[in-house]
């Protein structure tokens, strides 16, 4: 067989090689979103020693991946159930191979205790995670501040999240706000006004993901508090019309509103025309809001 | 006396063969030798005799398991002594990277040369065993016959006293071999002394003042070869071309024993004393031609057949 | 003394020639290739990925030298009989091997010197553009100082495997010697569950067995401080001299072991 003749006859097999693995993609519908089989190693201990000295690489990829995981749950179509089933076991490993990967415990801190579809919903998880960090880096008082942020608002166990405000104002370096919002969670815990302070403090991290996600919270308070002056207009609407349908346009009409009112988002606050209760829409960016917190007295 | 060159007694070398329950083989037994300075000294045997053996011993490269050896007076890992010897091993083996003249720059650091004397004696020792135009080029292009000229060139190269060279000859063809014995008789002018193993009988005629035997770790013989029964003549072969059929009777009457080669060219086979210059001058009066006129002796294998056998009988004795 | 110093040379320039520094081309794509990747990837970690690739790639790729190279060092010439020649020199079989470990010692220095460059390169233009205030909030700098510690610590981590490598070379064959030094290496590392061996197997004899093999075997975690400087957790320079100090014993010992096998190893 000739020089050529056999490059050719190369050629040709990896071609229809690299057409055969494409085909397949096609013809069989892999899943598109991670399955907990998927995660390599499992056990963080293995993990570890299996690294061999390259810990930190390990680390990176394990973070890296639960970034990709936690998005594509985020970002999943309609139809999917989000579980971010490996959000806690990856966050794990990295700090397992990593004990001072802070953004990682960090990270867990602010999502694992989301609810659906936020988050799987594991406060708990969250707590674990940065007693890990803790157990670390004793001394590391943004470890503390985050399990008293999971108490306050995830648990809603305002007592547990003074108490870990003020451990963590004791901490080394910790900056002078700890304190007074310690007390303000004590005297406040369910009210808007500390979580408003909680949130602001949060809002000028250097980490922009908790940077985001804090504004999203303030943006929320401020709605709140904006559906409560709201709320006396359209209740003053009912007394004068009472029996009739609540709506924007007629309450405006009534000269009780400028016009329809808008969330920050640009999207009109959902007004239920039999009950007068309000809501962000749906489609608003800043639906859900966080149930439960009263307003300030 | 002056002090020998080289001096060995009872020279022992056992390797252990076998890995679970290793029994020693003997590849030297008791060698004595001695080489005054001077000599060309030739250590001939066949192949697995323990010519390599010895000159490893010598080099220390293995170690004796019983015996003593000293050159130049010196005992065997005497460092110093080494400035003033060359070695050549058989089927010689560089650095594929480095080219010739890298080499003898290397080898010249360790004898301690100064650079330029390095490249100047490098240069010239590469030249002188015709490998001058290729210095330049790494060792992995070189022909086997090209890197046995190296091999000599790195062993002469530091001027040394004594010169130990394991089959010199191997991998040259028949110009190099001319080459090299011209060298080594060059270097015995020099008053160098050479000790070179090799298990053709020709290039230890050609140079040798001594020699010695070696067959299956013993010594067999050691002298002048000219001294060696073994090595009489006891022939003669006279190859002639052109002999008319009428001279042939005559001749098969004189011969031991006469060969038709092809048509009328003849290898007549004569005793020692048949002296063959007169049947040469009778059968070219009758217009035959020389072809060729040989003498004939034992092979070295065939003396050390039989001289092992004779051992042989010896030891069981 | 100049013998030692030619033969390592000597060694030197082989590895120049084997093109053992090509290496440097690959850790240079890895280095440029991963800043540019990663930046889309991490929520802002850019800077101690690329240190944690840097430093794991140092690591890695002189392990290759270490391993690939000592193990041939001695075996190489003792097979290819390049040694038949080079004994025949006023040169000890002790300098020879001294001289080899020399040799890539020094090709492993050039190795890490071009390495600690480049990486430094590349973490100057990752953080060139990042503001002050970002940048004070990273648990150590970019072009932090401490850097070298953990590579000066990799380079005697190297140091120490090549000596094993040696020891090997000077009796085993290149596939043995790799095996053993990689199984010393990999032992090694799991240094510190070897000391709780018995917490973790139940007979007495086997935990016996693992404290002795923890002190005897080299403590290869010791030179791991890669971690903490990429935190920005201080290492102490008494620390890093202590670890070097234990290294350079260790080494001593079995270069001593390697000489005495090859000075009495007769050449077949």
């Amino acid at each position: 067989m000739s020089r050529a003749l056999a490059w050719a006859a190369a050629a040709l097999c990896l071609g229809a090689a690299i057409a055969l693995h494409a085909a397949e993609d096609r013809w069989i519908q892999k899943p598109a979103i991670d399955r907990p089989e998927l995660l390599y190693v499992r056990s963080p201990a293995v993990a570890r020693r299996a690294a061999l000295g390259y810990q930190a690489v390990a680390a990176d990829v394990y973070w890296i991946r639960a970034i990709q995981h936690f998005g594509q749950e985020r970002l999943s179509p309609p139809g999917h159930v989000r579980t971010y089933a490996l959000l806690h076991p990856l966050l794990d490993l990295t700090t397992t191979l990593d004990p001072y990967f802070s953004i990682a415990y960090r990270f867990g801190a602010i999502f694992l205790g989301e609810q659906y579809p936020d988050g799987p919903g594991r406060p708990d998880q969250a707590i674990a995670l940065l007693q890990k960090g803790l157990a670390a880096q004793p001394q590391k008082w943004q470890y503390m501040q985050d399990v008293g942020f999971v108490y306050y608002w995830h648990l809603r166990d305002f007592k547990s999240a003074a108490a870990c405000f003020e451990k963590a104002a004791a901490m080394p370096g910790a900056p002078t706000w700890l304190r007074p919002l310690a007390a303000v969670t004590l005297a406040e815990g369910g009210h808007r006004e500390s979580a408003r302070e909680l949130f602001q403090q949060l809002a000028q991290s250097e980490e922009p993901w908790l940077r985001d996600s804090a504004r999203l919270r303030l943006a929320q308070l401020d709605a709140m508090d904006t559906i409560d002056a709201l709320r006396q207009r359209t209740q003053a609407f009912q007394r004068q019309h009472p029996g009739e349908p609540v709506t924007w346009d007629r309450v405006a009409a009534a000269g009780l509103l400028p016009g329809v009112p808008l969330d920050s988002s640009g999207v009109p606050f959902a007004l239920d025309p039999a009950s007068g209760d309000i809501t962000v829409a749906r489609s608003s960016k800043l639906f859900p809001l966080p149930g439960q917190l009263q307003a300030p007295r | 006396m002056a002090m020998l060159a080289i001096r060995t007694r009872d020279l022992t070398k056992d390797f252990p063969v076998g890995f679970w329950r290793p029994r020693p083989y003997r590849a030297l037994d008791r060698l004595t030798l001695d080489v005054a300075q001077g000599e060309v000294f030739g250590f001939l045997g066949p192949n697995g005799a323990g010519k390599t053996t010895t000159l490893k011993l010598l080099m220390q490269l293995v170690f004796p398991s019983s015996g003593e050896a000293e050159i130049l007076g010196r005992p065997l890992g005497d460092l110093g002594v080494r400035r003033r010897t060359g070695y050549l091993p058989e089927n010689p083996y560089f650095y594929d990277h480095l080219t010739a003249e890298e080499l003898l720059d290397y080898y010249g650091r360790l004898f301690g040369m100064a650079a330029a004397d390095r490249r100047k004696r490098a240069a010239s020792a590469l030249d002188r065993l015709g490998v001058g135009a290729e210095r330049r080029l790494q060792l992995r292009k070189f022909s086997k016959g090209m890197l046995q000229r190296v091999g000599l060139a790195q062993a002469v190269f530091n001027e040394p006293d004594v010169l130990f060279l394991d089959e010199p000859m191997s991998g040259l063809d028949p110009l190099g071999r001319r080459d090299v014995r011209a060298l080594m008789l060059e270097l015995r002018d020099q008053g160098r002394t050479i000790f070179f193993s090799s298990h053709i009988l020709s290039d230890a005629e050609a140079l040798c003042s001594q020699v010695a035997i070696v067959a299956k770790g013993r010594l067999a013989a050691a002298g002048r070869l000219a001294d060696m029964r073994e090595f009489a003549v006891h022939g003669w072969e006279l190859v002639m071309a052109g002999v008319p059929a009428a001279a042939l009777d005559r001749v098969r009457q004189r011969a031991r024993r006469v060969l038709t080669i092809a048509g009328d060219r003849y290898a007549i086979e004569l005793a020692s004393d048949g002296r063959p210059e007169e049947m040469l001058r009778e059968l070219t009066a009758t217009g035959a031609t020389l072809v060729s006129l040989n003498p004939l002796r034992e092979t070295l294998e065939d003396v050390f057949v039989k001289r092992v056998e004779e051992m042989g009988e010896g030891a069981r004795g | 003394m100049k013998t030692i110093a030619s033969v390592a040379l000597a060694v030197f320039r082989e590895s120049v020639r084997d093109r053992v520094f090509y290496n440097l081309v690959l850790f240079a794509v890895l280095l440029v290739g991963a800043s540019i990747l990663i930046g889309q990837l991490t929520a802002g970690q850019d800077v101690k990925i690329i240190k944690d690739v840097g430093l794991a790639a140092t690591s890695l790729f002189g392990l290759f030298i270490a391993i690939f190279v000592g193990i041939n060092l001695v075996s190489k010439e003792v097979e290819r009989r390049s040694v038949y020649p080079l004994f025949a020199k006023p040169i000890r079989r002790s300098e020879f091997i001294v001289g080899k470990y020399l040799g890539l010692l020094l090709t492993l220095l050039a190795n890490m010197v071009v390495m600690a460059v480049a990486l430094y390169a590349v973490l100057f233009f990752l953080s060139r553009g990042v503001p002050a205030n970002i940048q004070s909030a990273w648990d150590a700098p970019a072009l932090d100082p401490a850097l070298l510690k953990a590579i000066a610590l990799i380079y005697v981590d190297l140091a120490l495997v090549t000596a094993i490598a040696v020891l090997f070379s000077t009796y085993s064959s290149p596939m043995l010697s790799a095996v053993f030094t990689i199984g010393i290496y990999v032992a090694g590392q799991f240094n510190t569950d070897l000391r709780r061996f018995d917490q973790i197997v139940s007979s007495p004899a086997a935990a016996a067995i693992g404290r002795v093999c923890y002190y005897v075997l080299p403590d290869f975690s010791r030179f791991d401080v890669k971690l903490a400087v990429v935190h920005g957790i201080p290492v102490p320079a008494a620390y890093v001299l202590a670890a070097a100090a234990y290294a350079a014993i260790y080494i001593a010992a079995l270069l001593f072991g390697a000489t005495v096998i090859f000075s009495r190893r007769d050449f077949k």
